[in-house]
């Protein structure tokens, strides 16, 4: 009993410590700004709830152990009843309450100490995005705090771990190496405050991300736990692992048991003694020899380098080039770290984009049109106007050229290989930045000084061609050994601003469709025109062909009328008033007899004789009702009304 | 028991050698220009590649500087020209530091943030001095003769040169300019004026076929009236011949006239009774003064 009381004792000073722990770190984490400092506070505050639960859990074992004994006191009595002859350790509530935290406690308590872990992550994560590189302003005080944590710290750590080897004190186990932990981080944020001080604050950053790193793999591991706790053969009698304490955690806090929390590990999983077996002894024993058989391969193996087909490579001893480009083959070396070999791939083909940022997938678009963008970004060049115009200087009256500038969208791929590998690592830190920025410039130079419409249409062809030999140029004089491959305006045209509809690329359309309906309109006219006169040739034709019948009319009736008039003229000879008679009466009669003929006897002298001569009109053209226009306008103001 | 494991010995032997050669030592690479400060003085420089000696730290330390060029640049800016345009520019530069020493004692143990935040105000008091003393013409202008593209560049590059070298051990390999543009609203006005020329273009383009297409209309219009108008005038000289013609045939009725002029009348009477005439007469006339006889005959 005095065991279990001890150990709930020194569990309740760890837990005790591990409570103000988390809040100095978090203080001084937020004085100095430290990523590092933030994150052992996030380990500090998981070491201050597993502490916390294996308090609690103490206090049932040792509830259980009180209960047990006190059961195996009973039993013991010479009148005790047939109630302690049997199995009555069902009846035993402290075990059973034991059984069920067990059973149901632990791994609700791991999965949410694996989900607050996550938590943890994202939130550091997030804080080290948008951390800046601190300076070391506070970083002696916070040296101070973190020495003392790390004391603290370490002294309970180990105490609690030592103690948790013995047996029946597991239980101190987890809460100890989150102490040992919690006294390593303390160490490591302090060597991070001493760098800061010595103007090496992006130590934080790097210390920071490898502990985020730690955190995930911890929640990782506690997570795989929980699910192999599924499968894990149950053997009777033994107790559960503590499932939410991390191997990882403990191996950090005591690199040294790392062999033994291997085949701790074995030994639970497999459910028999692993660390037993004849093969793991040996391996155990030979490891260190392995360990040292791989390291000396390793440095073999920087003894010659392999330099792939598409690969060169050049070769530094002790930092100084040597051997110029080493070419695709084997090659000899001196070993590790006399001599270094910096593979690269300078056949690949390399691409800059100027003047846009292209869409993450490109494939996609299956039409462009200058009306829709069609890149993630695209940027607006300057481009002269050929039409310039020229302005009074209102100081010294001199005349004064003003530039009307256009605006241009224009997409540029550059395509480049390098040729001279050590030109292109040598001579620039930074050999794509750079080359981006001459194509730019040289993209920027050629279109001020060339006139829009130029380059859009007939001119575009010349301007890739210059734009590429301006840009070779510049990288030569640059010695940045690199061949440029291809340099295309694939893409020039006005931009879409100005108007919702398009802007001013719609705008170029409609002097497209402009140009189209001038065309539509002169077709109209020549159709009209190709209608009419070969109209007006056939009304020629037609006047003609009518004179030309008159003509003929004409002259024939002449020529008939003379003819008859001479056989006439014989016969008035022969009897000049029968004829005259005769061909008076003729006429007449065959005149009259078509005729409509009224005969009025003349008797009484006096009476008036009236004759309807109406004529009966056929219906047709004249039967139609035609209104006069005062009558058409009074009928539509009718139709107005409703 | 005290018997040493060599395999221990060794390792241990091995361990200790690389701590020393690590502590001892330090390379120099090509890309790379070092200086070593002994108790916190300047010590020595070295610009050469290769494998040197050290005395451990805290004694002596090390700073090595990236020793070639790097390009940086910075955001467009507005500034405005000689006559007084409003523009946005943004130039680059490629630097490499000259004087490692005077590098690191400028900015704080050689700091290249601090360096490249030096360099862009030397950049940005260059550029916009030099853009300042040209008209928008000398960077924009279709024209070769009035473009001053090159020398305007070679004007800043002049400015940093000399106080980047002095001043902060770094040397200006090359300048440029990057990017010219327009601030948003004078962006917007030009869209507007360029769509105004497209749609002023566009009317003119419509112009011209309006009138393209009265034209040929016109022409068509005109065409026909000459090929009317001289078919007619074929048309009568056709029929003034034809008269004339028969007229030669009439020559016949001179014969004797009287004949010929009852004959003619004749014929002029009949053609004009031959379609729906009415005729009213008396009972007097030839020859229906017949009826009047026989009936009083009768």
């Amino acid at each position: 009993m005095n065991k279990e009381r001890n150990i709930q004792k020194i569990g309740l000073i760890n837990l005790v410590i591990m409570l103000i722990v988390p809040l100095v770190g978090a203080f001084v984490s937020q004085m100095t700004g430290s990523m590092t400092g933030l994150a052992a506070a996030i380990f500090f505050g998981i070491g201050t709830l597993v502490c916390a639960v294996t308090v609690f859990q103490m206090r049932l074992e040792s509830r259980e152990e009180a209960e047990r004994l006190e059961f195996e006191e009973l039993k013991s009595r010479p009148d005790a009843t047939n109630l302690f002859q049997t199995d009555g350790e069902d009846s035993l509530d402290a075990k059973r309450s034991r059984e069920q935290f067990e059973r149901f406690f632990i791994p609700s308590f791991t999965t949410i100490l694996v989900i607050l872990m996550g938590g943890a992550a994202w939130f550091l994560n997030n804080a080290i995005q948008k951390a800046e590189v601190i300076n070391g302003g506070t970083a002696i005080i916070a040296l101070g705090f973190y020495a003392m944590l790390f004391l603290t710290l370490f002294l309970l750590g180990k105490y609690s771990t030592t103690l948790a080897l013995l047996e029946g004190q597991r239980l101190l186990r987890p809460g100890g190496s989150y102490m040992m932990l919690g006294a390593l981080l303390s160490m490591a944020s302090a060597a991070v405050e001493a760098a800061v001080s010595l103007k090496f604050g992006k130590v934080d950053l790097i210390v920071s991300r490898v502990l985020l790193g730690v955190l995930i793999f911890v929640a990782i591991e506690l997570s795989i736990g929980l699910i192999f706790e599924i499968y894990r053969p149950r053997i009777r009698g033994q107790r559960a692992r503590l499932l939410y304490e991390s191997r990882l955690v403990g191996l950090l806090g005591q690199p040294g048991g790392i062999i033994s929390t291997v085949s701790q590990a074995l030994d639970y999983q497999f459910g028999f003694k692993v660390s037993e077996t004849w093969f793991y002894k040996a391996m155990e024993k030979a490891f260190v020899w392995i360990v040292l058989l791989q390291l000396g391969a390793l440095f073999v193996s920087s003894m010659f380098v392999i330099v792939r087909p598409h690969e060169q490579a050049l070769l530094e001893r002790s930092g100084s080039p040597v051997g110029g480009v080493l070419t695709p083959g084997f090659h000899l070396k001196a070993p590790w770290p006399i001599d270094k070999v910096y593979r690269y791939n300078p056949k690949e083909l390399q691409k800059i984009n100027v003047g846009f940022v292209p869409p993450e997938d490109e494939q996609s678009q299956r039409v462009l049109l200058w009306t829709k963008q069609h890149n993630e970004e695209e940027f607006h060049m300057l481009v002269a106007n050929a039409d310039m115009t020229e302005d009074l200087d209102s100081e010294s009256g001199e005349k004064v050229k003003r530039v009307p500038v256009n605006l241009l969208t224009v997409s540029i791929p550059v395509h480049f290989v390098i040729e001279d590998l050590e030109q292109w690592v040598y001579n620039h830190s930074d050999g794509p930045k750079l080359l981006e920025e001459i194509a730019y410039r040289e993209t920027v130079r050629r279109l001020v000084n060339v006139d829009i419409q130029s380059v859009m249409a007939e001119g575009r062809a010349a301007t890739a061609d210059d734009l590429k030999n301006r840009i070779q140029k510049k990288a030569d004089d640059a010695k940045m050994g690199i061949r440029v491959v291809f340099v295309g305006l694939q893409d020039v045209h006005p931009p879409m601003g100005g108007g919702e509809d398009g802007g001013v690329a719609a705008a170029y359309e409609g002097v497209n469709n402009a140009s189209q309906g001038k065309e539509t309109r002169a077709l109209q006219a020549m159709e009209y025109r190709h209608t009419l006169v070969p109209g007006a040739h056939a009304e020629a034709k037609q006047t003609l062909e009518n004179a030309e019948a008159y003509k003929y009319r004409v002259m024939a009736e002449a020529a008939s009328l003379a003819a008859q008039f001479t056989n006439q003229m014989a016969a008035y000879k022969a009897a000049p008033n029968v004829f005259k008679e005769r061909a008076h009466l003729k006429t007449v009669s065959k005149a009259m007899s078509k005729t409509r003929k009224y005969v009025i006897t003349a008797g009484n002298t006096e009476d008036s004789v009236v004759l309807n001569l109406e004529e009966k009109i056929d219906q047709g053209l004249l039967g139609i009702d035609v209104k006069t226009p005062e009558e058409e306008k009074a009928e539509r103001e009718k139709n107005k009304k409703p | 028991m005290n018997k040493k494991n060599p395999l221990t010995l060794v390792t241990a032997g091995l361990l200790v050698l690389i701590f020393l050669f690590l502590l001892l030592t330090f390379q120099v690479r090509k890309t790379d220009i070092a200086i070593v400060t002994q108790l916190g003085r300047h010590h020595k420089t070295i610009s050469e590649p290769g494998f040197n000696f050290r005395i451990p730290w805290p004694i002596q330390k090390i700073y090595k500087f990236d020793n070639r060029v790097r390009a940086m640049d910075r955001k467009l800016e507005q500034t405005n020209t000689k006559d007084d345009f409003s523009i946005l520019a943004t130039i680059y530069i490629g630097w490499k530091i000259a004087d490692p020493k005077m590098y690191m004692e400028r900015f704080e143990d050689g700091n290249d943030q601090a360096a490249e935040s030096a360099l862009e105000n030397l950049m940005r008091n260059a550029k916009n001095s030099i853009i300042g003393q040209h008209p928008l013409s000398a960077l924009v202008s279709a024209d070769e003769s009035t473009l001053k593209f090159d020398q305007v560049e070679q004007e800043m590059l002049d400015m940093i040169k000399t106080p980047a070298a002095e001043e902060y051990g770094i040397e200006i390999v090359m300048l440029g300019i990057k990017q010219l543009g327009l601030p948003e609203s004078t962006t917007q006005a030009v869209f507007e004026r360029m769509i105004q020329e497209r749609t002023a273009l566009g009317s003119k383009i419509q112009a011209e076929g309006q009138r393209r297409a009265s034209e040929i209309r016109a022409e068509a219009d005109r065409l026909r009236q000459e090929i009317i108008a001289k078919a007619q005038a074929e048309a009568r000289l056709i029929e003034g011949k034809a008269d004339a013609e028969a007229a030669k045939s009439y020559k016949v009725f001179e014969e004797n006239p009287e004949l010929a002029i009852l004959i003619l009348r004749l014929n002029a009477l009949e053609e004009a009774l031959s379609e729906r005439a009415t005729l009213i007469l008396d009972q007097g006339a030839e020859p229906l003064n017949l009826l009047q006889s026989s009936g009083s005959g009768n």
